[in-house]
């Protein structure tokens, strides 16, 4: 039992070790997009941050309850191994988190925790260790789902943006205005992470208390696996210090590798993440919140005009998001194995291990190599993944009021051209001095070249407002006819 | 072994989040165009700028709100009728910010089950 409870201390402090590195990894999924459309000033972001990230975390308790009370089948396994499997599976998660931080490769906390998890309870255990049904409804198709679904809101959301602030009549817009709006929807995002990704640590804590029996009430009530108010304080203002520290790391490197987000986009791309991690915290789904972030921007990108999708960044962002939870779950393996083979000395080593880690860590971000790969995190990664041109296409209506004022401008010029020539012939015949002809003459062919130009330019509205490709090519002309303006 | 997945529950969530997401940017993005109605068109300069955001000069920002400016002069409305659309954007604001508290209202209170 003693061993048994060491293990557990040293679980609430390597889950409490795993929650500040994840406020510490995860600030920039809710401030990356207000700092990149310069809503907010770095500085302020990251304390807002941090601020909303403790508030979010006392809000809701659901995914903490899935977490201490689904995924593991903590009856089955005992409870003198869950502890130790615990602690393998946080060292799983951690050595991964780790890994991807220093590679810049695309990650997420949550399922590096989760497959850590499942990793060490399958090897030390058994498969049957594990609730396979909880772990497919409420981790694996929220974890495919979940940023889907944020992309297409933030899809629908931008297009709304955009569409209802358009104006026809090249008046100011007021879209600048959506950096006010940013700062709250940019708080909403902080709150949610602190409703879903603290839970996740609250209910590693809960679960190891639950095996050794510190957990209070009655094992029988449904409240039993509710997080201690202690275990929620400790989570939620850890999680909240490791925001506001890793937040300076944004500040020092002031939105290097950030593509460029607009207000409306930006405001978009935020609610639909607050709400789509808001509403699964409610039915206790528990996602990676650097997922839905990503999702979110990669859709609100694609929802401005004339945007595509570069498949290879979009890929390589997906692959690390599929890889994640089998390659934790083999470091979590891996470190059950050590436990189970050489029992408390394998604790020991892996203990030992984890030091090695957190002293690399914090050794690594004493260096002062912050770059673009891991200073802005993944969510900025997934702002490369849609590519925008630098002046989109016309819409629809606006091709057809410039087809009319084509038309119009054709019909005026028709009519000059015509006077212009009436003019000539009427000097020739009132006998005109010759230089007088000559020169109504020019102004005549003059008229009916600009004739001949306005019917062209309608044709070319006309074939526009037909087509998305076409209207796809004008854009392409338009951008050619500045670069000659601008060589001239 | 069978397992049971709540497909209705990825439903509601999709459902509940873009319901709460769309109403929320159409409430905020006309609550702007009503603003703009009313001869108010928000002029919000970037706080910072960083390597994503093109850099504006003073003259830009005064230009930008020297054009909003004579949008407003310029604009056919009686001042009766922009007092009203400066009410309306003040009331799509306040739904915008109702949505939100409701929204986290139901989290709080309601949880998903």
């Amino acid at each position: 039992m003693e061993t048994a409870a060491l293990v557990v201390v040293l679980v609430i402090a390597l889950a409490l070790f795993f929650d500040f590195t994840n406020g510490f990894h995860d600030t920039a999924n809710a401030m990356a997009t207000p700092i990149a459309t310069g809503a907010l000033k770095p500085k302020t972001a990251v304390l807002l941050a941090a601020l909303l990230n403790l508030v979010g975390a006392f809000l809701s308790t659901e995914v903490s309850k899935t977490v201490s009370g689904g995924i593991i089948n903590e009856s089955a396994v005992g409870h003198t191994l869950l502890p130790e499997l615990i602690f393998a599976g946080l060292i799983g998660a951690i050595t991964w988190n780790m890994l991807t931080w220093l590679l810049g490769l695309p990650s997420s906390s949550s399922h590096a925790l989760f497959g850590g998890l499942i990793g060490a309870t399958i090897v030390g255990f058994s498969a049957s260790g594990i609730n396979f049904g909880v772990v497919l409804s409420k981790v694996i198709l929220p974890a495919l789902i979940a940023p889907i679904t944020a992309g297409v809101i933030a899809y629908v959301a931008t297009k709304v943006a955009y569409g209802l602030t358009r104006r026809y009549d090249g008046k100011p817009d007021g879209r600048s205005g959506f950096r006010w709006g940013q700062i709250f929807t940019s708080s909403m995002v902080a709150l949610s992470h602190g409703t879903n990704d603290a839970q996740k640590t609250m209910g590693v804590i809960t679960l190891a208390l639950i095996t050794v029996g510190w957990q209070s009430g009655d094992p029988s009530s449904p409240e039993y696996h509710n997080p201690e108010f202690w275990v929620i304080v400790a989570c939620a203002g850890t999680i909240a210090l490791g925001t506001y520290l890793g937040g300076w790391r944004i500040i020092r490197t002031l939105g290097k590798g950030l593509t460029e987000v607009k207000p409306a986009q930006g405001f978009a791309a935020e609610s639909s993440t607050a709400a789509t991690i808001l509403a699964s915290s409610a039915f206790g789904f528990a996602l990676s919140t650097t997922q839905v972030a990503s999702g979110s921007v990669i859709g609100s990108g694609l929802g401005r005009r004339g945007s595509t999708v570069r498949w290879r960044t979009a890929g390589r962002i997906a692959l690390g998001w599929l890889l994640t939870l089998p390659a934790a779950g083999l470091v979590g393996a891996l470190a059950a194995v050590m436990v189970r083979w050489l029992g408390g000395w394998g604790v020991a080593i892996d203990a030992v291990l984890a030091v090695v880690i957190i002293v690399g860590l914090f050794l690594r971000s004493r260096r002062n190599a912050v770059t673009h790969a891991n200073a802005m995190s993944d969510v900025a990664e997934s702002g490369h993944a849609v590519e925008l041109p630098e002046v989109p296409g016309p819409t629809r209506r606006t091709s057809r009021i410039e087809l009319m004022r084509a038309l119009e401008r054709a019909e005026r010029k028709a009519d000059e051209a015509e006077r212009a020539a009436k003019r000539a012939k009427k000097l020739k015949k009132s006998g005109g001095t010759p230089s007088e002809v000559k020169a109504a003459r020019k102004a005549a062919e003059r008229a009916a070249q600009k004739y001949a130009e306005a019917e062209k330019a309608a044709a070319a509205w006309e074939e526009l407002s037909a087509s998305r490709r076409a209207r796809a090519k004008l854009a392409e002309w338009d951008l050619g006819v500045d670069d000659q303006e601008g060589a001239r | 072994m069978s397992v049971e997945i709540d497909w209705m529950a990825f439903l509601s969530v999709f459902a509940a989040a873009l319901i709460g997401a769309v109403a929320i940017v159409a409430f905020y993005a006309l609550g702007l165009r009503m603003l703009v109605r009313a001869g108010r068109v928000p002029v919000v300069t970037p706080a910072e700028f960083t390597d994503a955001i093109t850099v504006l000069s003073e003259k830009d920002i005064k230009r930008a709100a020297k054009q909003a400016e004579k949008a407003a002069r310029k604009s056919p409305l009686t001042e009766g009728q922009k007092t009203l659309a400066f009410v309306a954007a003040l009331g799509c604001f306040a739904l915008c910010a109702a949505a939100v508290i409701g929204g986290i209202l139901l989290i709080v209170l309601g949880g998903g089950h």
